[in-house]
């Protein structure tokens, strides 16, 4: 931080550069909006605007886990939340089950339903404890 | 450099944050938070680094059925957090005599 | 710059990273850019039953805008060298 110490220090490597290792890599990208892409980086640029290859959305519910076959994505840099590689060796946690795209689609859905109806239901309940 | 006098004189906002460095701050963030703490670094985007903070989380759920609001709060302590300035909303310097 | 120089000395170190979508992640920290961009190593997932996803991923890039907080290690924080740093980083703009 001191003048000396930035004196010592290797030269600033060139604004947005840090995806450089990442390149031709299988990565994990995690968005805004929540979704998880697995894909190829094949581009990047300062804004952490990507280019993936074979992209797929990646769903997990439960124990089962099933992929949306995306293809090519440009992805908008202020969407990305986090962009780690993914292990090749462990891809798959060991304990999940692949299912169809619909079937996890249906599976997600039921989900959201049911953690919708859980909320209201733990309300009403609150309330019956009130009046009872 | 560093023992150069203080200049006490505030003539834009973040003058008032200079002369709270070393001083425990009021910060206020976006999500309902709130944090407390000593103030040792800044800059012009009030990205901060403070010391010895209390953070305090604020929940607000409302029944839907009797329409109460049951507001919560959490509160955790951290020695030393970097927080980035684009989630603060305000700033309040010690109360000064 | 003061945040970017400041993080680069603190390369190395074990640092946990809050996100504002909540995610938080614990791992040492391998760089920093100017937009404050983090890449960490050895990652871990504070909560990581929430997290299935992230079981495959030991290191991550994580974009500077979607940072909340960074945990700092007690022994990275040199208070006196901050505090002088911010007043010469103040007297700049």
């Amino acid at each position: 931080m001191g003048s000396t110490e930035a004196e010592g220090l290797p030269p600033l490597p060139a604004p947005g550069t840090a995806l450089v290792e990442e390149l031709d890599k299988k990565q994990l990208i995690i968005l805004r909006d929540g979704r998880k892409l697995i894909g190829i980086l094949r581009s990047f640029d300062q804004f952490a605007n990507l280019v993936l290859e074979d992209a797929f959305e990646r769903i997990i519910v439960g124990e089962m886990y099933g992929d949306i076959p995306l293809g090519l994505y440009v992805i908008r840099g202020e969407n990305v939340v986090l962009l780690g590689q993914v292990d090749p060796t462990r891809e798959v946690p060991a304990n999940l089950t692949k299912v169809t795209a619909s079937e996890i689609k249906q599976a997600q859905k039921a989900e959201k339903t049911e953690v919708m109806l859980k909320g209201t239901m733990l309300k009403r309940m609150d309330f019956l404890d009130d009046v009872g | 450099m560093a023992t150069q006098e203080e200049d006490t004189t505030v003539k834009e906002p973040l003058d008032l944050i200079r002369l709270s460095l070393a001083e425990r701050i009021y910060v206020k963030l976006r999500g309902d938070r709130e944090l407390r703490g000593q103030l040792h670094a800044y800059d012009q985007h009030l990205n901060m680094i403070l010391g010895d903070v209390e953070e305090t989380i604020t929940t607000v759920e409302i029944d839907d059925e009797t329409y109460e609001e049951i507001i919560k709060t959490s509160k955790r302590h951290v020695q030393y957090l970097f927080v980035r300035g684009d989630g603060v909303i305000l700033v309040s310097p010690p109360v000064r005599q | 710059m003061l945040f970017y120089s400041y993080f680069k000395t603190l390369v190395g170190q074990q640092v946990t990273v809050e996100l504002k979508n909540d995610l938080a992640i614990t791992g040492s920290l391998h760089s920093v850019d100017q937009y404050l961009n983090i890449k960490l190593e050895n990652t871990r997932v504070v909560d990581e039953g929430k997290y299935p996803h992230m079981m495959s991923v030991k290191n991550c890039f994580i974009r500077g805008s979607v940072v909340r907080y960074v945990q700092l290690p007690a022994g990275g924080v040199e208070v006196d060298i901050l505090h002088d740093a911010t007043r010469r980083e103040a007297r700049g703009t």
